[in-house]
């Protein structure tokens, strides 16, 4: 959204893609931010709102590009709109045919902790307000008809099909983002076995306000009193084939501790970790401000995490001690690291772009050519270049669409002297 | 006069613990409201809808939302009502989250509160005046303080994009901080080779005017209307005309004697790491050779967090590039002295970058070693510096007589931050560091428009980061070129010409020079390009002549009559 804004407001078209239903990314299903403790929502719809009633911006969502064509300066693009099943011009957004809708599916907005209807909308502000009916699984839409009963707007249109559209651009800007570390892959710490194992990413809904369970820490229905946090999970792990720092999870973990201590005050919470790394601006101050309200830390490694009668075992190594440590727990948090999104390997595809041993796109140099491609006139920005947090993000976000801006100034400046 | 009022659920946010439908219900009673209504999230598409289509279909012509506080979506409801046909500045916010819900636990405090406050909001936009904002041509250049890297990458892009640049640097010579470089890390690239790829593009370039040897003495106007007096060493001065202002004054290393127990200045073989760096160097003194005394070192010991993460010297943060520097230097060490000993002192490892983890790893496996713990000091044994320090991975003290300690001293902010932050009138954080307009998505802007901020002067980053924030700070700058125009708030001071006594008292209040006397009338007049609406002027006029559009004396104590009263 940063890269189109910028692009759109420095006075050029911009065609923005996102293959999901609606604008916004990872970002807004995070419960607070840090170390400012923003709400993601207040601070990200602003960016949505203007991203969507941009003049200069077409949006189009729940749409995936599918072939490139040409060079800098004139790419043709042809861009798959999957079926809604829903009119957008149409739909005024007002609900009555998830309400009707008699197929409940597992609600991925809060990471299948919650349910919604086959017919739904990720979130109240979602961006375009539009409800989307979902016949990507077998567990979806029955076909029963019922909402198109209930559609006031006649907007329901169970035989859409997809549709393709072309656009010349003149430059291209990939900010496709990254997917979360699958933690059944470290069999050893019991995610997916024990309910009582979450991930950072499961913690976040779990504390939201929007989340479901209205923001209480909640486990079983019980406020957990010992809470763990495994850090590094899926990072700096060579044994699952991730070498690399996934450069958030020790910030995002001192967040989520202090979530814990924030609603439980009494609770006990130990964070396992490796290397504490709170390098950004006012992040060394947020741990300490975070270690100060009562969260200990221990330095080591967790071989694993076993049952014992309804409590978990977190076995671990204290290396500052030098002793093996057992700790109970009723809530433990696998600080999970971040993957390439799964999207990436077909996308370097259709731009005939590389991805590095890491899985991440390849940048012509690490130091001074971040945010370029190996191909003039295509950018990357943010988490498909790799691991970032949200404002080293935003700035890679303006610096692809100035590259992209000064390129397109810039050709266009030599076709009229041409 | 027919106004509607929206009261926002903001989901659980408020409704939680605002009884919206109350609080909606009692507004919807008061003289004037024609419609009142209470809805999920206001900020969505079918929230601003709603108020559109009630402002066509009821003739509003003003309307209040009461919901989050007015910096997160108060552009959102000015466009969307604006679209509607209303006077934006004809809309009034009731903030009932941060203000109301979420210091609230009790739900009937809170919903009496709520109730108060939009009956405040309803008395002061009955008083509201539709204002027209004003637009001013922007001048086509932009400043970029700083000629290290951050600076000379903004120039680039601003000059790319078809504007002219001034670059101005204090020194004699363009580069910066990174003339004092040898290597990069993770990718052991000559720094120098980095300048001078740079220094090359910036020749090929028209209009960039480079101004070394050159500081910025004064700065006045506003975003694309800026005056900048630059001086020169020679004491020569200069005003130039300017759109937009880029701040990327990079960094100063932590001055390691005021760690006296390192014995920095007074044992020779104890470096900082910058001074190892020059010696690294081929065009150094030594052509790239390690010697100390004269001899290649043995045993070396890199000490990290030097003034950074030391609470003792002031400085709490981390400086975010020392680890990586020090595996970088370790990595040519081993290269120029396979035999020697090396150990690197650390607290955390941060190697966050990207392949910053598999450099790390690298420099562990060529025989490097890593210590956990801190240092308590050096002292002298001979000509060796012996390094006393405790390894918190086993507990234990142990010793190091070494021929070469290198200190990583961390980044502080530039010496002349705090002069320029005056200067423009932005501001420094805690840390000394220029703040920035939102920490998280806003990096490199500051609260005042026109003035960006880019690479270390924004706080301590590696290069990579920096060139981001320049590309960055560069589109932010170039975006009001590009549209040739830019808004002026029409919230600014106005005086009311037959009520001014003339006593000037106002005058000097102004931060921004933006009232002038009319020494033939006798009156106070307001420059309303240069007026930032701060109200300052407004609460020292005596006789209430100069009030400030929007926020007059009469709405002000109509609100706190009501806020009070109830």
């Amino acid at each position: 959204m940063q890269a189109a804004l910028d692009v759109a407001n420095a006075g050029f078209q911009v065609v923005l893609v996102e293959k999901n239903p609606t604008l916004g990314g990872h970002m807004l299903q995070y419960s607070e931010v840090f170390p400012t403790l923003d709400c993601p929502q207040c601070i990200g719809t602003p960016k949505m709102v203007e991203s969507g009633s941009h003049p200069n911006i077409e949006l189009m969502t729940y749409s995936e590009v599918m072939e490139v064509t040409g060079e800098a300066g004139n790419f043709k693009v042809r861009i798959k709109k999957k079926p809604r099943y829903i009119d957008a011009s149409k739909c005024t957004g007002c609900g009555e045919c998830a309400r009707v809708c008699p197929v409940v599916m597992k609600n991925e907005w809060d990471l299948g902790k919650s349910e919604r209807k086959a017919t739904y909308i990720p979130f109240a502000q979602a961006v375009p307000a539009v409800y989307t009916i979902d016949k990507t699984e077998k567990t979806g839409c029955i076909e029963c008809f019922k909402c198109v009963e209930v559609c006031d707007a006649r907007a329901i249109r169970h035989k859409q099909k997809e549709t393709y559209e072309e656009r010349n651009v003149g430059a291209i800007i990939v900010a496709s983002g990254f997917d979360i570390f699958d933690a059944g892959l470290k069999p050893e710490l019991g995610y997916g076995v024990y309910p009582n194992v979450i991930t950072g990413f499961d913690m976040e809904r779990l504390d939201q306000a929007g989340g479901p369970t209205a923001g209480k820490i909640l486990i079983n229905g019980k406020e957990p009193k010992n809470v763990v946090f495994i850090q590094c999970v899926g990072s700096r792990d060579k044994t699952v084939n991730v070498e690399y720092c996934s450069r958030v999870c020790c910030m995002y973990t001192a967040k989520q501790a202090w979530y814990v201590k924030h609603k439980i005050p009494d609770a006990r919470v130990t964070v396992c970790y490796i290397d504490i790394r709170s390098y950004g601006k006012g992040y060394e101050e947020f741990l300490e401000r975070v270690q100060r309200e009562g969260v200990v830390y221990r330095r080591g490694v967790v071989s694993e995490i076993y049952k014992n009668g309804d409590k978990l075992v977190v076995k671990a190594e204290d290396t500052l001690m030098g002793e093996v440590y057992e700790e109970n727990a009723d809530l433990v948090v696998l600080a999970t690291g971040l993957r390439p999104a799964w999207t990436m390997s077909q996308l370097a595809k259709t731009l005939g772009l590389a991805v590095g041993e890491d899985g991440f796109f390849v940048e012509t140099n690490l130091k001074t050519g971040a945010v370029e491609s190996p191909i003039n006139g295509i950018y990357i920005a943010g988490c498909c270049q790799g691991p970032k947090d949200i404002p080293d993000s935003v700035a890679q976000g303006s610096a692809a669409a100035s590259m992209a801006c000064t390129l397109v100034t810039r050709l266009s400046r030599e076709a009229v002297l041409k | 006069m027919r106004i509607g009022v929206y009261v926002c659920h903001c989901g659980r946010n408020i409704a939680g613990t605002v009884n919206v439908a109350e609080v909606a219900e009692y507004a919807g009673k008061i003289p004037n409201v024609v419609i009142a209504r209470d809805y999920r999230y206001v900020c969505s598409d079918p929230g601003q809808d709603l108020i559109k289509n009630d402002i066509a279909k009821l003739q509003l012509d003003r309307v209040v939302i009461a919901s989050c506080t007015p910096t997160m979506h108060q552009a959102t409801f000015m466009n969307n009502v604006q679209k509607a046909g209303l006077n934006p500045y004809c809309l009034e916010r009731a903030n009932i989250r941060e203000q109301c819900s979420w210091v609230h636990a009790d739900m009937n405090v809170a919903t009496a509160k709520a109730k108060s406050l939009i009956t405040a909001a309803l008395a002061r936009v009955s008083l509201s005046n539709a204002l027209v904002a004003s637009e001013v041509q922007v001048t086509p250049a932009a400043l970029v303080i700083g000629g290290g890297i951050s600076g000379i990458q903004a120039a680039l892009d601003i000059s790319n994009s078809g504007f002219k640049v001034y670059l101005v640097e204090k020194e004699d010579k363009l580069g910066g901080n990174l003339l004092r470089l040898n290597k990069t890390f993770p990718t052991m690239e000559s720094v120098p080779g980095i300048i001078n790829a740079k220094l090359e593009q910036l020749k090929d370039i028209p209009n960039i005017e480079v101004l070394t040897g050159t500081e910025v003495s004064s700065v006045s106007g506003y975003i694309g209307n800026f005056k900048v007096k630059v001086k020169q060493k020679a004491g020569e001065e200069s005003e130039l005309e300017i759109g937009t202002i880029i701040v990327a004054t990079g960094f100063e290393a932590f001055d390691a004697k005021l760690k006296p127990e390192l014995g920095y200045g007074a044992y020779p073989n104890v470096l900082t790491a910058l001074e190892l760096e020059q010696m690294a160097s081929l065009s150094g003194p030594t052509g790239g050779k390690i010697l100390i005394g004269g001899k290649e070192p043995k045993n070396i010991v890199l000490i990290q967090c030097v003034g950074s993460r030391d609470k003792t010297v002031g400085v709490e943060y981390c400086s975010r590039v020392c680890c990586m520097f020090t595996a970088k230097q370790a990595a040519y060490l081993r290269e120029a002295l396979p035999d020697a000993k090396i150990t690197i002192c650390y607290i955390d490892v941060r190697a966050f970058g990207k392949g910053h983890e598999q450099f790390h790893e690298r420099v562990q496996r060529s025989g490097v070693v890593y210590r956990r713990g801190a240092v308590s000091e050096i002292y002298k044994k001979g000509d060796k510096a012996v390094v006393r320090a405790e390894d918190s991975l086993i507990g234990e003290i142990y010793e190091e007589e070494a021929d070469l300690v290198v200190l990583a001293t961390g980044l502080r902010p530039s010496p002349t931050a705090a002069e320029i932050a005056k200067t423009l009138n932005i501001s420094l954080g805690a840390d000394g560091f220029f703040l920035e307009a939102h920490p998280k998505l806003g990096p490199v802007e500051t609260t005042t428009d026109g003035i960006y901020i880019a690479g270390c002067a924004a706080g301590p980053k590696d290069i990579t980061d920096s060139i981001s924030q320049a590309h960055a700070a560069a589109i932010k700058a170039s975006i009001p070129m590009f549209r040739g125009m830019v808004k002026r708030e029409p919230l600014v001071a106005q005086i009311d010409e037959g009520v001014c006594a003339g006593c000037r008292l106002c005058e000097n209040i102004c931060e921004y020079g933006a009232l002038v006397f009319d020494d033939e009338r006798k009156v106070m007049t307001v420059n309303q390009a240069l007026c930032r609406g701060c109200g300052a002027c407004s609460g020292t006029c005596p006789s209430g002549a100069n009030q400030l559009r929007n926020t007059a004396k009469r709405q002000i104590f109509e609100m706190i009559d009501i806020l009070v009263g109830s």
